[in-house]
């Protein structure tokens, strides 16, 4: 695994914007990033980081299977009680669930390391099936990358091949909150695949959702009898229409069950049933006392990297201020992010059922990463 | 585990990449022949199969409550309706015929009751050439619902869709747009039940 600096494409901008990337700048920032690529050998790809996002996978599928008939772990997960049966019976109905990601400490070296799931509404999905698979595409046919180089990135196949065999209720929604251009282009690029896997694609605001007599519908006040909705469980469970999740005749996708999983709760009852597995990184529920050396501290429900507490091993505090204060905590044993040149790198691995689908990397100036980390392009060459 | 690649084998946009040329076909809708009548027996005095007419009546009967107009008291509804002419709209339990039929139990609306009803596809009539012309593609999406009939306090003879159409002044064929006779739920919807914790949050993303 290395990082190598590489010139960007003459006039990326105006391309991304002409295919519906609009989000490629955040706040005058760069967000996509083709200044460099991150370089892996077949092997690291495919012992080091598809083996055991699969495996990590089957593991947290596993665990749901305990939780859902244990009130305990369903309490320490703050799934409000009148939704317990709600949960359980979404996972023992089998509700298909669509794609998640893990984000990864790796190095090149040694087992990648679990930081969290993101299993409920992962993002930059878009920038890894799409846009970066051009980008290598261009470069090959440019000369400008080695013949024979590959990316890890199976996911617009295998998102459209999950389209395809998910049995959809048609028509199926797509929501996404009206002010989040980045939401709406991960939705867009959902809707995009399903569209050619010959599902029949309607898209709503998440705020003009309907209800009539707790069913969700449409602005025509049609009944929505599927929707993928980009928007998280744990909100909608405490707001007005959350009694309509379990009253609705709806397929959600993701289906309320995987409100266990992306939930930073799940990362202590995976270490403690599978405690000392390579990829786990030693995980507790927070008793609210100080942070040793080489010790994160996280809520369970944070996104983007909000509201991180971090201590480095030799005693730096990092701190990162956020919107979620209102849930318990987790802690986590510190696994540093590698630097490479100026950056710490993450490594987003993506599921789509349940294979492993590719990955993505962002980088930041700091150990935490953050929504305005930088996305930067791999490719495999051995 | 290895395959010969590791990505996608292609990775096609058609929504987000409009590809150029691709224009909507506008073309003028055709008219579309249905039949109205008032009741299931009047229908079979047409020459249609008596079955397939009580068939097109339930259909149109079951459609009633979700799409008939809804008035919050009897006054309001018979003022547009009639004396007499008005029922209690029942609550309507999610889109699930089973629980549809079950449910009974009054909304406190009112609504206008069910005066006839519109047979879309085309009955197939009693001993007569039952074929109708080519089934083209644009007749498929031209395709009209059976759905209930109502009449007005002030015009007892003219058959109206439940969003107010006119669609006939007699029993038996008519020629209808189908858009203009496209069923829409009349019931009045709750909205914004979701979103409050990304207003309140105001992240660019509820990603992640």
């Amino acid at each position: 695994m290395k990082r190598v600096n590489s010139t960007p494409r003459p006039g990326w901008q105006a391309f991304a914007e002409s295919v519906g990337f609009n989000f490629h700048t955040f706040d005058g920032e760069p967000y996509w990033d083709e200044s460099a690529y991150y370089q892996f050998s077949l092997q690291q790809i495919e012992h080091d980081l598809e083996q055991p996002t699969e495996e990590l996978h089957q593991m947290a599928l596993d665990l749901v299977a305990d939780i859902v008939t244990s009130e305990q772990q369903l309490q320490q997960l703050a799934i409000p009680e009148q939704f317990w049966q709600a949960v359980r019976d979404s996972w023992q109905n089998q509700q298909p669930h669509l794609y998640g990601r893990m984000d990864l400490s790796y190095n090149g070296n040694g087992p990648a390391k679990l930081l969290e799931l993101n299993y409920d509404t992962p993002t930059s999905l878009y920038e890894t099936g799409f846009f970066q698979w051009v980008w290598l595409e261009d470069q090959l046919m440019r000369g400008a990358l080695p013949q024979g180089a590959d990316q890890f990135n199976s996911l617009q196949d295998k998102l459209q091949q999950a389209f395809a065999e998910l049995n959809l209720a048609q028509p199926f929604y797509f929501a996404s909150v009206a002010d989040s251009t980045e939401d709406r282009g991960t939705v867009d690029y959902l809707m995009d695949i399903a569209l050619q896997a010959g599902v029949n694609c309607r898209y709503i605001q998440l705020e003009q959702l309907g209800d009539i007599d707790g069913q969700l519908v449409d602005l025509d006040g049609f009944p929505i009898q599927g929707l993928f909705k980009l928007y998280p469980w744990e909100f909608m469970l405490q707001e007005e229409f959350a009694s309509t999740v379990i009253s609705s005749q709806t397929q959600f996708i993701e289906p309320l069950w995987k409100c266990l999983l992306s939930n930073k709760g799940i990362l202590p009852m995976l270490w403690q049933k599978y405690q000392g597995h390579p990829n786990l990184l030693p995980t507790f529920f927070d008793d609210g006392s100080t942070l040793k050396h080489g010790w994160v501290r996280k809520p369970l429900f944070s996104r983007e990297g909000a509201n991180i507490e971090l201590v480095t091993n030799s005693g730096k505090l990092f701190k990162q201020d956020g919107p979620y204060t209102d849930s318990g905590y987790i802690r986590q044993e510190l696994a540093p992010l590698p630097k490479f040149a100026d950056s710490y790198a993450l490594i987003g691995s993506w599921v789509v059922g349940d294979s492993a689908a590719g990955i993505c990397i962002r980088e930041d100036n700091s150990l935490i990463t953050k929504d305005s980390s930088r996305f930067l392009p791999h490719i495999i060459l051995d | 585990m290895s395959n010969i690649f590791k990505r996608s084998k292609a990775a096609r946009l058609i929504m987000m990449v409009p590809a150029a040329g691709l224009v909507l076909a506008g073309c003028s809708e055709k008219q579309v022949e249905v039949q109205v009548f008032n009741s299931p027996d009047e229908c079979a005095a047409y020459y249609n199969p008596p079955a397939e007419c009580k068939a097109a009546f339930d259909e149109a009967q079951t459609l009633h409550p979700q799409v008939a107009p809804r008035y919050a008291s009897q006054q309001e509804c018979e003022t547009d309706f009639g004396t007499g002419q008005c029922e209690n709209a029942p609550v309507l339990a999610a889109n699930n015929t089973e629980q549809r039929s079950q449910s009974q139990q009054s909304s406190g609306f009112f609504m206008p009751m069910m005066m006839g009803f519109m047979a879309g596809q085309m009955l197939s009539r009693g001993g007569m050439a039952s074929a109708p012309a080519q089934p083209t593609a644009s007749a498929a999406r031209s395709a009209v619902a059976t759905q209930p009939l109502y009449k007005s306090r002030d015009d007892r003879n003219t058959f109206r869709t439940a969003s107010n159409t006119a669609v006939a002044s007699k029993p038996g064929a008519t020629s209808v747009r189908p858009s203009a006779v496209q069923p829409k739920p009349a019931t009045l919807a709750k909205r914004g039940g979701f979103g409050s914790q990304a207003a309140k949050r105001s992240a660019s993303s509820t990603g992640g």
